[in-house]
């Protein structure tokens, strides 16, 4: 008897939980509408001063954060109407992660900043207000903003979120290796045989000639800049894409380029992380690399030799295309208050002003989004100082506007880039070319047939 | 007849006193098990069934479908293989060392007590600390172990680079900082050993590899089995040293299973197929952990 009541406790209990597992479902969505209907009840925070309060999620460390929180305290200084809380949720992968489970609700932050890869989730998601709505409202001018920028968060001829940190591709150079080595240092190599030569020549011992972080977006960039499309249905921009088509002949270039280079020993794997490979070359392993323009400016500092900057190189039978821009932008929350979304957009305002966008690149060594933040003395001076910073808006400035380098358009992106590293890696090792990339468009086709079936 | 019955329902509910008195008591440990313990792991269970949408809700179910991808994955299978040989690199490694360590500072010296607190203080280090450090350890430029294989002119080696040398440098770095916990467990163990045993032991001419074999290990083996048995639930599970040094790379050579799981749910948003994954991990270290009992529980002598 009692042990059957025993057992009769704990089957209630299972079954409970199954049921509670169970309604979870229907439980969430019933309290998702339930904040819809709340909308006309929305509260806002105001400080003492009757000031509107919003949050505002970034993934910015180092001296993107320290330049961050002193433009956000200029802003709330600036005005007695709002005040911005810059909060850093971690990189960019978590605080989208963390996004995920506030978004759309009251207590999302007004504003967050999502990298480029994540657009077309932000945009699918529905948690966003697009930008576009409040450009039209307030006859904002976008032409003064940097055209190649908007080019790529541009989606069906509407701005959905304020680019904000946008950075691209540079190769650089050890310009002290380069005269060893009998080449001029003046004039980088420009095509992948160039490239490939130039090691050859200044390989020694200790150094290797070239090296690329093991990261998808390296590869994105070497398939953009030959007219390489990533994807189908017009690299996602034309509808859902459907197909993985980085494993085409400019893919393979770009991989055929890297294992040429392999094989011959010139080439140096650094891995997967930034700061290792960098440490490599101000250490003189490797001398020449691929890194972000937004390094750009730490490496000159740091470096113990002369640094020269190049646009990244690109396959011979082919014309340089350009580069696609990355880095992140600002996406404004739906389903907060009005007032809310006034602050957020006069903040973003804010931030697109040229003194700060000059201040911002000077900074951080990220791009003004609005180029005339260039023609601001402090900028020239530092370009004085540092022509390589000029090379990368040059690069940029250079671009032509297509499709290839308008930049694929995908929600499983993230996904996809480490399909690529492991395609990366198992090319070093030894793998065939072509056999490396098919796997990793194998893995994003399953990738992106879920996001399409799930939607 | 009335009587009876009445005195058969008063006695039930008598006699279950007992039983709800215990369940009253239990009461707030079964609602904190019920909230963070048993309600995730049926919330598992159900996600392993369905395909996530973009918010992570499930939305389509496929039934075993998540399953069976992973059996046939290449990649999980790899995931398996390289989780089966952390645990068999780590494991006997760490116990090893941290016994011969524990058997070191259990002898009774002057000074004795700076060696136990060293030997032991990995513990005091959080994974996240000591892969930072072993990181720069590891670098491929500026590393130190590098540096000192040149010193001796011998070939560089890519630690963390090499997919054949990547699982062994994160086994390398994992039983640096699990031998603390270890060796502190098992110095524990025998400093519970009666000093009679060893005593009478000496009087009978026994040597110290005889005392060792017939007294020491039999007494430790209530210790040993705990220990093994954490240890290998804790490689089961290591997550923080393969986040930081390789991120499951080169070539998925350090993907544990864990780690793969971390990166289906958050980076991939894929938590139908991560759940299946974390449910066979729980298999795995379930099946392991009976094993463990059926087999080691019998060599264990309990005082």
């Amino acid at each position: 008897m009692r042990k059957s009541s025993k057992f009769g406790f704990l089957a209630l209990l299972l079954l409970s939980l199954f049921a509670l597992v169970a309604c979870t479902n229907s439980d969430s969505s019933s309290s998702e509408k339930d904040g819809n209907e709340g909308e006309t009840e929305k509260e806002v925070v105001t400080t003492e001063e009757g000031k509107t309060v919003i949050s505002f999620w970034h993934a910015m460390s180092g001296a993107g954060q320290t330049s961050l929180d002193a433009i956000v305290a200029d802003f709330n200084a600036s005005q007695d109407k709002y005040e911005v809380q810059a909060e850093f949720q971690g990189s960019y992968e978590e605080s989208l992660t963390k996004l995920r489970s506030v978004g759309g609700t009251k207590d999302a932050p007004a504003i967050t900043q999502v990298f480029e890869v994540g657009t077309k989730y932000m945009i699918d998601s529905g948690f966003i207000e697009p930008i576009q709505n409040f450009i039209d409202k307030d006859k904002y001018d976008l032409s003064q903003l940097e055209e190649n920028i908007l080019n790529y968060y541009t989606v069906d001829d509407q701005l959905y979120s304020m680019p904000f940190n946008s950075s691209t591709p540079v190769m650089l150079y050890n310009k002290d290796a380069f005269k060893a080595a009998g080449l001029d240092p003046e004039k980088a190599p420009e095509t992948f045989s160039e490239v490939i030569d130039a090691a050859a020549k200044l390989k020694t011992d200790d150094m290797k000639g070239f090296s690329m972080l093991t990261y998808g977006w390296f590869f994105e960039e070497l398939v953009a800049t030959q007219g390489g499309l990533y994807v189908n249905e017009e690299n996602g921009r034309a509808g859902d894409a459907t197909e993985a088509t980085f494993n085409g002949p400019e893919g393979l270039n770009a991989f055929n380029f890297l294992d040429t280079m392999n094989k011959a020993g010139t080439f140096g794997n650094f891995g997967t992380n930034w700061d290792d490979i960098r440490a490599a070359f101000q250490s003189g392993k490797v001398a020449m690399y691929m890194d972000s323009s937004a390094g750009v400016k730490g490496i000159i500092d740091n470096a113990p030799f002369e640094v020269g900057a190049a646009y990244i190189p690109y396959a011979d039978e082919v014309k340089r295309n350009g580069v696609v821009i990355g880095g992140a932008s600002l996406w404004m929350s739906k389903g907060i208050a009005e007032a809310e979304q006034e602050a957020a957009w006069e903040f973003m305002k804010y931030l697109t002003t040229p003194e700060i966008q000059a201040r911002w690149h000077l900074e951080t060594g990220y791009f003004a989004i609005n180029p005339s933040a260039y023609e601001e003395q402090n900028v020239k001076d530092a370009w004085e100082v540092t022509p390589q910073l000029k090379v990368t808006v040059d690069q940029l400035q250079s671009t032509e506007p297509s499709i290839a380098t308008q930049g694929a358009l995908i929600s499983v992106f993230p996904e996809s880039r480490q399909q690529i590293v492991t395609a990366l890696e198992n090319l070093y090792q030894g793998m065939d070319a072509q056999e490396a990339l098919d796997a990793a468009a194998e893995g994003t086709n399953r990738a992106i047939e879920i996001a399409n079936k799930t939607k | 007849m009335t009587t009876v019955t009445k005195r058969r329902k008063i006695s039930y509910w008598q006699r279950s006193s007992n039983v709800r008195t215990a369940l009253l008591y239990l009461l707030p440990s079964i609602i904190l098990f019920t909230v963070f313990v048993f309600y995730p792991m049926f919330r598992t269970i159900y996600l392993s069934f369905f395909l996530t949408d973009q918010a992570g809700e499930a939305a389509i179910f496929v039934g075993l479908e998540n399953y069976t991808y992973l059996l046939e994955s290449d990649a999980f299978l790899n995931s398996i293989k390289a989780t089966f040989l952390f645990v068999l690199y780590t494991v006997p490694t760490g116990i090893i060392i941290a016994l011969i360590l524990a058997l070191l500072a259990n002898e009774k010296l002057r000074g004795i007590g700076f060696f136990r607190t060293i030997y032991a203080s990995t513990m005091g280090v959080s994974v996240a600390a000591s892969s930072v450090v072993w990181l720069f350890l590891f670098h491929p430029s500026v590393g130190m172990f590098n540096k000192f294989l040149n010193i001796f002119n011998l070939p560089q080696i890519e630690w963390l680079l090499d997919p054949t040398w990547a699982l062994f440098s994160v086994s390398l770095s994992t039983i640096w900082l699990n031998t603390g916990f270890s060796f502190l467990i098992i110095l524990g163990g025998l400093q519970n050993i009666d000093e009679y045993l060893y005593e009478s032991a000496r009087i009978d001419g026994a040597s110290y590899w005889y005392r060792l074999k017939r007294i020491t290990i039999p007494m430790l083996s209530p210790t040993l089995f705990f220990i093994i048995t954490i240890s290998l639930i804790n490689a089961f599970q290591t997550f923080g040293q393969i986040d930081i040094l390789t991120k499951g790379g080169p070539s998925q050579s350090t993907n544990l299973i864990v780690y793969s799981i971390y990166r289906e749910a958050f980076i991939n948003y894929q938590f139908g197929t991560a759940s299946a994954q974390a449910v066979f991990l729980f298999i795995c270290i379930l099946i392991v952990t009976i094993l463990q009992f059926k087999l080691g529980e019998k060599k264990v002598h309990y005082q």
